[in-house]
């Protein structure tokens, strides 16, 4: 891999990526910025000043969490692992989320379990993940007839932490994300049946993930599928 | 209170300016940390608010000098930047010898948040 001159491991494709996302936060910053302000000063378009700013904010995260893998993957950030409650994490996720499902009227829900056990991981990098990741969970159920809710959940099991999002229990199988892995950076999104855009925040999010020697997963939870990762519980702070 | 805001994009700044105004303070605002000297020279700004990716001189650059007036040693500086925190705290200059007391991340800071980092670093050097 050919070093970029300043010490990190970007390649000129990389860099010029990094570029461009860290080019468009500016943009949709300053639309999310005036857009809170217009909401104090136009009550009368309340709802569409909501939209924009939902809208706004979402994608900024989508490309922030996609800046954030580059930027960690490049050595340009470096990793920050600290022991995390999932729950907490999943709840600052929900609610990150709230404002942009709320604009497709799709409820996200979180089941966290009464013992679920600090993780050792970034918390930016997770919370980014699991943001990228309920953007196309959202997505998907605003397209789909049935609009269940997306559900952030964490449980144990035998090899670790289980945290990710559920939102259907037909529609996500190992083979579509199988086939998501053979396409990746080839072709258009893996997820079809699921959503019919670029679906852009599973790619985030398993890059994110990565980052954390973790992958998405599918996974199966009180009877619904969705995509999560197992993340290993951090052993210095159970002992606390 | 008088802010001293320098922040390079005009837009952004737009919606700092009348974020801080509705708060009750007065701002003065440039593009540039050349100007930001000599604009704190005529304003006496209480709290400087500060990106540090700045066209000509950067933000480090424009703390090196401004620290070096005796009279603006001890005006708080509070960042408000693109530059990702944790970069930041890799650079602990900024805080032992620069004297910024507040790291705000851009796309992370609504309006209410940088607010309110104003009001609170103001409550904290009164």
């Amino acid at each position: 891999m050919r070093q970029v001159g300043d010490g990190t491991r970007l390649n000129s494709q990389e860099r010029l990526f990094l570029s461009l996302a860290e080019q468009l936060t500016r943009p949709l910053l300053t639309v999310s910025h005036l857009s809170e302000l217009a909401v104090a000063d136009d009550p009368a378009a309340l709802a569409h000043w909501q939209t924009v700013r939902a809208i706004a904010d979402s994608s900024l995260q989508l490309v922030e969490g996609y800046t954030l893998s580059l930027r960690v993957h490049g050595k340009v950030t470096p990793l920050n692992l600290e022991p995390i409650t999932i729950s907490a994490l999943l709840y600052d996720t929900a609610e990150l989320l709230a404002p942009f499902a709320r604009q497709y009227g799709v409820d996200v829900e979180l089941d966290t379990g009464p013992r679920a056990q600090p993780v050792l991981a970034d918390r930016a990098v997770l919370q980014a993940a699991f943001g990228s990741l309920g953007q196309v969970f959202v997505t998907a159920q605003a397209e789909s007839e049935e609009r269940l809710p997306v559900r952030l959940s964490a449980h144990r099991s035998r090899h670790g932490v289980v945290a990710g999002l559920y939102c259907s229990s037909t529609q996500l199988g190992v083979d579509s994300l199988r086939r998501a892995r053979a396409i990746q950076g080839q072709a258009r999104q893996p997820l079809q049946h699921l959503v019919g855009g670029p679906a852009a925040g599973v790619f985030v999010a398993d890059s994110l993930l990565q980052t954390l020697a973790a992958h998405l997963h599918v996974a199966r939870y009180h009877n619904l599928t969705g995509l999560a990762a197992t993340l290993q519980p951090s052993q210095q702070l159970h002992l606390v | 209170m008088h802010i001293l805001l320098i922040e390079p994009d005009r837009l952004e700044a737009r919606a700092y300016v009348t974020v801080l105004e509705r708060a009750g303070h007065t701002v003065a605002h440039t593009t540039m940390a050349q100007s930001a000297v000599h604009l704190a020279d005529e304003r006496m700004p209480d709290v400087v608010v500060l990106e540090l990716q700045l066209p000509g001189h950067n933000g480090v650059e424009f703390l090196y000098e401004f620290r070096s007036y005796p009279e603006w040693q001890d005006v708080p500086v509070l960042l408000h930047t693109f530059v990702p925190p944790r970069e930041l705290t890799q650079t602990p200059i900024l805080q032992t010898e620069l004297g910024v007391q507040r790291m705000l991340y851009k796309p992370a800071t609504t309006l209410v948040d940088l607010c309110s980092a104003v009001q609170a670093v103001m409550l904290a050097t009164s």
